[in-house]
């Protein structure tokens, strides 16, 4: 184990450093530097605001930075064509899952596969894809726009597998989903990770769930990293227990309603 | 000319200084003498919900009055002792007031202290009353307060998110005063009734040092003591700058600089205090108030320092010029000034542009456009740091005192200022450099009657002749300006035999923006070496700036870009001083501390033994 992750130090698949991106005068990551292995899942955490989308966006080129840069696979895709950074391997599954409503369940699955060439290898994907959501094959020619929000994420994690990727930038999957539905979800977004190889980052306002599901997290504020750590470590910090997993010391009275101050260390 | 003894008793009315009669004796009743005088004027302001809301004296007077009765309707007697655990605020100082009025003595807690500190400081205080902020504070108190059996009552200032609570022993501020209402209709008289029972040589306040060893030391300040201070200030500190000015209150009241500088001198000025809304909206708070008077320790006038000349870095070239060009002006007229010359009719000219086109900007920016006095002290300041305000024209001047000296000390004349010295004494203030030991002993009405229930403590401290021994080793010199060297147990000698004052090289290292403290090691070692603190803000940016990567506050600290920069820093220090004296080594702290960590002292500096204790290993790391 201790051999392959030194080897796995050498290699980052994903290398941020410094990378400031804004929405006009408004600066939302404050210069943010991270790394993601090959072959892990990492996570941002951060809450409302802390410019957990934007690092996903800039990342995928729907953003272009201000300052700093971004390498993938030892490429530099800082500010590239979005379509390139796909085809290169790297696929967004935008938060609030974004699926097109009015096309099947199968078109959907087809048109991440867009870039893609090798027929053969499109087909055996959608063969994996209906493995690991059945309900999708169930599902395959009714409209996108009518399935639940659980499948809707399902579909849309598939249809990012569809382009065969290196890296999944995964935004949100919990969002607006039942408890059971987001343990599901987690669950193949880990199967998929064994089984396939494929390098996963995650951000999450659900801080416990991330944590389990992931290898090694960091946490953003207004903007910038203010920690990070294997998730092993990170659910041991005082920090973490009191503000991301709502754990509180039991004070002299039952309900306690400070806050300490965060310290991050 | 002969030179003067270097050890010569030096008298503060040796300037001129003479203390005023003050028509009162105790702090209580000057507080009230205003009430009566100035009525429906303005005494204070703090925000509600983001809006200023004005308190004219009439209405604290009231507030006082309730507070007061309240105690005094549950058993409160005069001489007791409350403590109030909160930040500073209006309701501390109505609290204060209260206290004092009903003949008691009020103690102040830091609330960064943690609960077994709360514990020992009111045992140790014999305190009857504890007032608490919040919740938060609330909390420390439940959890010691079987152990603090003097205790008979906790009140609670902000009840929120308490509603549910109860319990017998706690009460909130709002049924204190309405206890003190009703007990007011059959007491009409209470209050001077109250005031009557005290003069000056009664207890007034206790205010607790710190102490880096040793349990805290609890100081006994008299009302005599209080007024002491209070009676020299029209003469010298204040000599010609007007009442009625604004004044922000930030610092925490339980430390003797602001409960002096910050409470009593602003009811004894008739100033109008404006409470900052908590410790982190200090520089915006300052802006909205462009106060008249500002008193702050270095570590807020370094930190102002640090943000115009960050703000400068990163504006455009002619800014930058325009800058340049300004304060270089401003810098030429200082000096002029320092040595009592008058600049040239051109150089006027030129500083006037210079103020109306560049200086005055960075005035309003930083908030002390309006400054009439500006004051340091708590803490040694770097002369430089001085010398920057006065090109800006802000006439920062330094003062010394402790809190064995009621803050009061030494003062820099306003029109004869020499940065570096601490001033001369002030009026009522003897002040000598013992012979040998060279520490700086003081005498004077505001020495404190000693420390609470450690009269070995005391012995130590203040000798048969009524002198102060200070702790700070110093020189005085022809003209009765006094310079401290360092705190006498601070002084370094290296292994090659040499003195060496740390704060020297401290106070310049500070100066640097990326710098917010430090302390230099070598006491018995071959050379010195420095254990630093970097400014958060400051690093990042460079940081961020220079490509450096950073993830936390850590990963900055070993960042190999910064510890160049640090080094940089180092370099330009060490340029000043001789070989021997210069530092060879440095490591960077780690975590982010706050001031509830042991590290630091409620004014946010370094603990010297403590730092060198708790880091041995990377010390020792720096000597191998």
């Amino acid at each position: 184990m201790s051999e392959t992750t030194a080897a796995q130090d050498a290699q980052p698949v994903l290398k941020l450093l410094n990378v400031e991106s804004a929405y006009g005068p408004i600066k939302a990551i404050r210069g943010v530097s991270l790394q993601v292995k090959k072959g892990e899942i990492a996570t941002v955490l951060g809450s409302n605001g802390a410019g957990k989308s934007t690092i996903l966006k800039t990342i995928s080129g729907i953003i272009d930075p201000r300052k700093g840069s971004i390498e993938f696979k030892g490429q530099d895709i800082t500010a590239k064509d979005p379509a390139k950074i796909v085809q290169w391997g790297l696929s967004h599954v935008p938060e609030g899952r974004e699926v097109f409503p009015l096309l099947s369940v199968h078109d959907n699955l087809v048109m991440g596969a867009y870039t893609r060439n090798d027929r053969d290898g499109v087909a055996r994907d959608m063969e994996a894809v209906y493995n690991y959501f059945p309900i999708l094959r169930e599902r395959t020619t009714q409209d996108a726009g009518l399935l639940s929000g659980g499948q809707q994420q399902m579909l849309s994690i598939s249809r990012a597998l569809m382009a065969n990727p290196d890296l999944i930038l995964l935004d949100e999957p919990s969002l607006g989903l039942s408890p059971k539905l987001t343990k599901e979800i987690f669950e193949i977004v880990v199967r998929i990770n064994r089984e396939r190889g494929t390098t996963i980052l995650l951000v999450e306002q659900n801080a416990n769930m991330a944590l389990n599901a992931s290898d090694y997290g960091y946490v953003l504020e207004n903007g910038r990293i203010v920690m990070e750590d294997t998730c092993d470590k990170l659910r041991e910090k005082e920090d973490i227990k009191e503000f991301y997993l709502g754990m509180k010391e039991e004070g002299q009275r039952a309900e306690r309603r400070w806050k300490k101050k965060k310290t991050w260390r | 000319m002969t030179a003067l003894d270097p050890h010569r008793i030096v008298h503060g009315s040796q300037f001129g200084w003479e203390p005023q009669v003050l028509p009162f004796d105790t702090v209580p009743k000057m507080f009230w003498q205003r009430v009566q005088e100035l009525g429906s004027a303005t005494m204070m302001r703090q925000k509600d919900l983001g809006i200023w809301r004005a308190y004219s004296w009439n209405e604290v007077g009231d507030l006082v009055k309730e507070i007061g009765a309240g105690l005094v309707s549950l058993g409160f007697s005069s001489g007791e002792v409350i403590s109030v655990l909160a930040n500073t605020s209006r309701e501390w100082v109505w609290i204060d007031m209260a206290a004092q009025t009903m003949g008691g003595v009020c103690n102040g807690i830091y609330p960064t202290d943690a609960a077994s500190q709360v514990e020992y400081l009111c045992n140790d205080s014999g305190s009857v009353y504890l007032f608490v902020e919040n919740d938060e504070q609330l909390d420390k108190a439940l959890e010691v307060r079987e152990r603090v059996p003097g205790l008979r009552k906790i009140v609670v200032i902000d009840m929120e998110g308490l509603s549910e609570v109860n319990d017998p022993q706690v009460i909130s501020l709002d049924k204190l005063r309405e206890l003190g209402r009703a007990f007011l209709k059959t007491h009409e008289n209470l209050a001077q009734e109250r005031m009557a029972t005290r003069g000056a040589n009664d207890v007034a306040i206790l205010v607790y040092t710190s102490g880096t060893t040793g349990r805290p030391k609890g100081a006994i300040i008299t009302n005599k003591n209080l007024c002491a201070v209070l009676s020299g200030l029209s003469t010298s500190l204040f000599l010609g700058i007007p009442e009625r000015g604004e004044r922000v209150a930030f610092l925490p009241l339980c430390h003797v600089a602001e409960r002096v500088i910050g409470e009593m001198v602003p009811i004894f000025r008739r100033d109008i205090i404006n409470f900052v809304e908590n410790p982190e909206t200090v520089f915006e708070n300052l802006r909205e108030v462009q106060p008249h008077v500002f008193f702050a320790v270095p570590r807020v006038w370094e930190k102002i320092y640090s943000q115009v000349a960050i703000g400068i870095s990163e504006a455009d070239g002619l800014q930058r010029l325009a800058y340049g060009w300004a304060l270089s002006t401003g810098v030429q007229v200082a000096q002029l000034s320092l040595e009592h010359k008058t600049p040239g009719m051109w150089l006027r000219v030129r500083y006037a542009l210079a103020r109306v086109l560049v200086l005055n900007n960075i005035r309003r920016m930083v908030g002390l456009n309006r400054v009439q006095l500006a004051l340091t002290g708590a803490a040694p300041i770097s002369p430089e740091l001085i010398r920057w305000y006065l090109a800006l024209g802000i006439p920062l001047r330094e003062g010394w005192g402790m809190t064995e000296t009621t803050g009061g000390g030494t003062v820099s004349p306003a029109h004869k200022m020499r940065p570096g010295s601490i001033g001369v004494p002030g009026p009522g203030i003897e002040m000598q450099i013992a012979p040998v030991t060279n520490e700086i002993l003081l005498r004077g009405a505001n020495v404190i009657l000693g420390y609470l229930n450690q009269p070995e403590k005391t012995a130590e401290t203040i000798d048969d002749q009524g002198w102060l021994h200070t702790g700070d080793v110093g020189r005085v010199d022809e003209e009765g300006y006094f310079y401290i060297t360092d705190r006498m147990k601070d002084i370094i000698i290296t292994a090659g035999g040499k003195n060496i004052t740390p704060s020297e090289l401290e106070n310049d290292l500070k100066f640097s923006p990326y710098i917010t403290d430090a302390v230099v090691i070598g006491d018995k070692r071959a050379y010195l070496t420095v254990i630093i603190m970097i400014d958060q803000e400051n690093v990042e940016k460079f940081a961020q700036d220079h490509d450096v990567p950073f993830s936390n506050y850590a990963s900055l600290t070993h960042a190999v870009q910064i510890q160049e920069l640090i080094q940089t820093e180092i370099d330009r220090v060490n340029k000043k001083f001789a070989r021997v004296e210069q530092i060879k080594k440095f490591f960077l702290l780690e975590t982010q501390l706050t001031a509830e960590d042991e590290e630091l002292t409620p004014t946010m500096k370094l603990k010297r033994k403590l730092v060198e204790k708790k880091y041995e290993d990377r010390i020792a790391a720096m000597y191998r």
